[in-house]
C-alpha cells in the first residue's frame, strides 16, 4: 500500500515551504513520506497530531508537515513534548530528532522522557554526522568513519541508543532505515499504537558530508549499503529464545559500516538490527496515570465532603 | 493479487521538485527510466512500467508519481472535493 504522493503533498505537507532545502537524495523526504503514510493508515485525524522537533537538518521538518508543529531549542524537543502530551493528553505527539540532538546535547531529556515513559513516538533520525554545521564527528559515528573533524577516522566509541532505551524505561524500541521504506511505515504505525514511550531509530544517509569521505558519494550507493548492513530480526525468535541484552555490531552499533568492514566475512546476526528490537508488555503512558490519579483525589475528596 | 499488467501507466515528474538524486533510477526494477542530460528521470520504457511504486517510495521530494488509470478518477475526485 502506498498513498499517492500529490495526496501526500496537498493532505499532510505544506505546498508552498517545498522543495526543501535538504540536499538531493537526503533520505529526510522518505523519512517525511512514511511519517504520512503511516499517520494516515492509523486514520488519525491531523488536527490531532503535533510535531515537536529540535534544530539540526531534522528540526526542518516540522516545517514541512501539515501538523501542529513546534520547532523547539536544541536538543529540547522530548522536554517541550512532554509538556504538550500533558496538557493536551488526547494528542499524538510525535517528536523528530536527529543523532545529534536526540543523544548529545538533548541525550539528558531523551533518558528522561524514556524514563517517565511519556506517551510520544521519538523518531530519532541517525545519520551518524552532524549534518547541517558542516560533518562534524556525531556521537553515532562508526568506529574508523571519516568526517571533517576525524581525518584519519573516528576513534570514539559510537553510542548504543538501543541499551540506553532498554535501561531508561521506554516502552518500545525499532530501527529502521531509509532503504526499505515499506517496513519503515510500518514500524512508524507500530510505534503509534504504543502506550509510552515509543522510540524509532531510522538510519539515514548523509551522503554529502558522510558518504563522500567514506567512498559512498551517492545517494543511491550509501541507502543500497543499508541492506547489507543491516540483518531483519524476527520478534517471535526473539521472543522464544529468551535472549539477554544483544548489543548489535559491537565495533558500531547503530551506524551503516559497509564503507569500514568488509561486510562478507560479517555474520548475519552481528550486523545492525532491524524491526522491532523490543516491546514492553503492559506499559501505560505517564500522562493516563496522571488523569487517572487525579480523578481517583477528585473522588476521594468529593466523598470526604460528602462525610462532612 | 490484482494482475499487474505492464504499459497502462504514466510516470509524472515535476521538476520544480525534483532535485536530480538519482534514486528512483536506481531503485527502478524493470528499468523503466532514465536520466536525461541534467540528471532528470524520464521515462524510457513506460511499457515496462508494472507500478510497484518504488521510485515513489524513494522520492525523498515528492516529485515523481505513477498514475494509474483507476487512479486518475480518484484524484480526480479529491482536487474535485478541495476545490
Amino acid at each position: 500500500m502506498k498513498v499517492q504522493t500529490s495526496f501526500i503533498v496537498k493532505e499532510y505537507l505544506r505546498p508552498k515551504m517545498l522543495p526543501s532545502t535538504w540536499c538531493g537524495g537526503c533520505g529526510l523526504g522518505i523519512i517525511m513520506g512514511a511519517i504520512a503514510q503511516a499517520v494516515h493508515f492509523k486514520g488519525l485525524d491531523k488536527d490531532n497530531v503535533a510535531m515537536v522537533s529540535g534544530i539540526g537538518c531534522t528540526g526542518r521538518m516540522s516545517g514541512y508537515m501539515d501538523f501542529n508543529t513546534i520547532h523547539t531549542t536544541h536538543g529540547r524537543a522530548p522536554a517541550f513534548a512532554t509538556g504538550l502530551k500533558m496538557a493536551r493528553p488526547e494528542m499524538t505527539v510525535l517528536t523528530v530528532m536527529g543523532d545529534g540532538d536526540a543523544m548529545s546535547i538533548g541525550g539528558n531529556h531523551l533518558i528522561h522522557a524514556m524514563r517517565r515513559n511519556i506517551g510520544m513516538v521519538a523518531i530519532v533520525v541517525n545519520n551518524s554526522v552532524y549534518g547541517l554545521t558542516g560533518g562534524q564527528t556525531s556521537p553515532t559515528t562508526p568506529i574508523g568513519g571519516h568526517t571533517t573533524t576525524a581525518q584519519s577516522g573516528s576513534f570514539e566509541r559510537p553510542m548504543n541508543l538501543e541499551a540506553l532505551a532498554r535501561t531508561a524505561g521506554a516502552a518500545f524500541y525499532a530501527r529502521a532505515t531509509v532503504n526499505h521504506t515499506a517496513s519503515l511505515t510500518k514500524l512508524i504505525e507500530r510505534a503509534l499504537d504504543v502506550s509510552g514511550f515509543a522510540l524509532v531509530e531510522i538510519i539515514s544517509n548523509c551522503h554529502v558530508l558522510f558518504g563522500k569521505m567514506n567512498q559512498m558519494a551517492e545517494a543511491s550507493t550509501m541507502i543500497a549499503a543499508m541492506d547489507e548492513d543491516t540483518w531483519r530480526t524476527n520478534p517471535t525468535l526473539l521472543r522464544r529464545a529468551h535472549l539477554p541484552i544483544r548489543l548489535t555490531s559491537p565495533e558500531s552499533p547503530s551506524a551503516p559500516v559497509h564503507a569500514l568492514t568488509e561486510m562478507d566475512d560479517v555474520e548475519d546476526e552481528s550486523r545492525t538490527w532491524r524491526g522491532v528490537i523490543f516491546e514492553r508488555k503492559g506499559s501505560v503512558d505517564l500522562s493516563k496515570r496522571y488523569y487517572n490519579m487525579l480523578g481517583r483525589i477528585r473522588e476521594q475528596q468529593r466523598a470526604a465532603e460528602e462525610m462532612v | 493479487m490484482a494482475q499487474v499488467t505492464p504499459g497502462i501507466y504514466e510516470v509524472q515528474v515535476d521538476k520544480n521538485f525534483c532535485k536530480a538524486c538519482g534514486l528512483c533510477v536506481a531503485w527502478c526494477p524493470q528499468d523503466v527510466l532514465a536520466e536525461d542530460d541534467e540528471r532528470y528521470p524520464f521515462a524510457l520504457h513506460l511499457e515496462k512500467c508494472i507500478n510497484c511504486k518504488l521510485c515513489e517510495r524513494h522520492c525523498p521530494d515528492f516529485a515523481i508519481e505513477i498514475i494509474a488509470p483507476s487512479e486518475v478518477l480518484m484524484i480526480e475526485d479529491i482536487l474535485a472535493e478541495g476545490a
